[in-house]
């Protein structure tokens, strides 16, 4: 083989419009499978989750930059769509443009001082922020927010047409969105672009000796990350109508570490996985441990010990998640130097 | 090439001036670096000439390893100026560094093993080609055009890993991974190459195409090499420097070198034979 014949490396797939188009036919027909055994507005907070796990994928997966701080662009985006349907008018773009821009604006100046940290600064900075932006929620920006009691809001037709409050529509909307997302994050990730990311995960100072200024690209992904985890943030916000200091509390940054951790890290694919099964995790075992505890006549533990046994099975034996496994299962079998 | 200025010349440049700095490439004075209280380098004035092969060897912790540090921008000194081709460098960080022309390799191979053997040259190759790292292009359009395509396949070539182009770095040898390396480095298109022990934990025929590889580097690039050993390269410089203790001991052509008594005598002891 030519090395001029191309499809030998692992992370640069050819980013043709084609082989874009089969994967998210696949994603669309999957979801829309999932949606028939799946309630449909249970299928959208997952859908939604999926995009926040995306945008955290392609920080931490693919830069090797754990954030336990992402839920502050979650809650930025939220809140912004939010305020601006309160107070500014009841255009479900606008709202939307409202929380992206606020969000990014956010990160833009934040990642100048986070992105000059790593390991564990850069992930308890990130926390530091977060709690501050929590508390911003909370207390001074009380009388705009609400504080604890939360901000109902309602957003106009989308188009027209587009009813956010249908289930159904709700559900198009947001797998459009998660769709969109993910064509944007395969084309980043497989452009030189996305091989330098991956490069700084791996050994920063010889991507500076490459000649780049690493720095400025960490700021991009950065900003990129945040945007599209304040897009998810957005969709919520549309979606529910509601959004109370949840949405841009701390806690929440351990569900998107875990469902990243569970379905494997850079790679896209293992945090659409991770995201669906960690929610699937967190939506049925609640309903299906007290059932089950009924059914066997012994008191189970709650859901979230069961979530943390899971846990330590990914940290111990299944350290790449379900599709990193998967994949190098699949590598294992080709011989080496073939390609894939 | 800016000859007047930046090279700390403060009489008028004679003739003989004039000519130093055409053909200097990079010129070091008075460069210490300072660890707390151990001076790693100390006061050292090193310069090399355009088109020039020069050797660095010394014992260990003689500060070697430091001068490279310190000339391609991984650390800043603690005194002293760094200049290239004239301009004054010693603040300029490594990514600027290499924009001007200096590529380093480092004293542990340094290659990217979560990627592929092609992946690796990828970048290398495309950071200098003109438009390539233009937002639309490096953040939206695939590495696979031909003309990278053709970049890395020369690379390829050159490093003798076209065969392997597909396979993980992980799965390369020690001494593939060290040519892949200046593959890599020489992608860069630089016009001062800094090898730091490039032949150390080679098997011997892996040090002939290391070898090989230098020579046909040094023809296109002025090359710097630091070695442990010289029996290694004193057939591939014309110029040696010896380091020990952070100090330069001296400099000159291979033979004067090593008939040194300082030299030897650092090197062989107070017995060492004389030349």
């Amino acid at each position: 083989m030519k090395p001029t014949d191309g499809f030998f490396c692992r992370g640069i797939r050819p980013a043709s419009p084609w082989g874009l188009g089969r994967e998210l036919a696949l994603i669309a027909a999957a979801l829309f499978l999932l949606s028939l055994v799946i309630k449909v507005h249970w299928m959208t907070d997952f859908i939604i989750f999926i995009i926040f796990v995306l945008s955290f994928d392609l920080l931490y997966g693919y830069m090797g930059r754990l954030s336990f701080g992402h839920m502050l662009y979650f809650g930025t985006g939220a809140y912004g769509t939010a305020l601006w349907l309160v107070y500014g008018g009841k255009d479900p773009l606008a709202a939307l443009a409202v929380g992206l821009v606020a969000a990014a604006a956010l990160a833009a100046v934040l990642g100048l001082i986070v992105m000059r940290t790593h390991g564990a600064s850069f992930a308890l900075i990130n926390m530091a922020f977060n709690e501050i932006g929590h508390f911003v929620v909370q207390s001074p920006l009380a009388g705009l927010t609400h504080g604890e009691d939360g901000l109902s809001c309602s957003a106009g037709k989308l188009f027209g047409v587009i009813n956010f409050y249908k289930d159904e529509w709700a559900f198009v909307v947001t797998a459009a969105t998660l769709l969109a997302v993910f064509a944007l994050l395969r084309v980043l990730t497989s452009s030189p672009y996305g091989l330098l990311v991956r490069s700084i995960k791996e050994n920063e100072k010889r991507v500076k000796f490459l000649g780049f200024s690493t720095f400025r690209y960490k700021w991009v992904t950065f900003v990129i990350a945040s945007t599209v985890a304040a897009l998810a943030g957005g969709m919520f916000t549309l979606v529910q109508g509601f959004v109370s200091p949840r949405v841009i509390s701390p806690f929440g940054n351990v569900d998107v570490i875990f469902a990243v951790l569970i379905g494997g890290a850079g790679g896209l694919y293992g945090a659409l996985i991770g995201g669906m099964v960690f929610m699937l995790i967190k939506n049925f075992l609640p309903v299906m441990i007290p059932e089950l505890s009924k059914l066997l006549n012994v008191k189970l533990p709650q859901w979230e010990m069961w979530l943390g046994i899971v846990l330590l099975i990914v940290v111990f034996s299944v350290r790449k998640g379900i599709v990193g496994t998967i994949r190098a299962q699949w590598q294992a079998r080709r011989p080496s130097g073939s390609p894939t | 090439m800016p000859a007047s200025s930046g090279a700390g010349v403060t009489r008028t440049p004679r003739c003989a001036e004039k000519v130093r700095l055409m053909t200097e490439l990079i010129a070091a004075r008075g460069l210490t670096k300072r660890f707390d209280s151990l001076a790693a380098v100390h006061e050292v004035d090193f310069r090399v000439n355009a088109g020039q092969t020069s050797g660095i060897i010394g014992p260990n912790g003689s500060g070697k390893t430091t001068l490279f540090n310190l000339l391609s921008g991984y650390f800043t000194p603690t005194a002293g100026v760094i200049s290239f081709q004239g301009r004054d460098i010693t603040q300029a960080p490594p990514h600027a560094r290499v924009a001007l022309g200096i590529a380093r390799t480092f004293q542990l191979v340094s290659v990217f093993t979560s990627l592929t053997v092609w992946e690796n040259l990828v970048l290398a190759n495309l950071r200098f080609q003109p438009g390539e790292t233009s937002p639309g292009r490096f953040f939206f359009r695939t590495a696979r055009r031909a003309r990278i395509l053709a970049e890395c396949a020369k690379a390829l070539e050159w490093v003798g890993l076209a065969d392997q182009a597909g396979a993980g770095v992980d799965e390369l040898s020690y001494g593939d991974k060290r040519m892949l390396e200046i593959g890599i480095v020489a992608s860069l298109k630089p016009r001062l190459l800094l090898l730091d022990e490039p032949l150390a934990g080679l098997s011997d025929h892996e040090i002939g195409r290391v070898v090989d590889m230098i020579q046909g580097i040094r023809k296109r690039v002025t090359v710097v090499i630091i070695e442990h050993k010289i029996s290694k390269i004193v057939d591939l410089v014309e110029r040696l420097s010896v380091m020990n203790e952070g100090r330069l001991i001296c400099e000159g052509s291979p033979d004067d070198v090593l008939c040194n008594p300082q030299v030897r005598e650092c090197y062989w002891g107070k017995e060492g034979e004389a030349c």
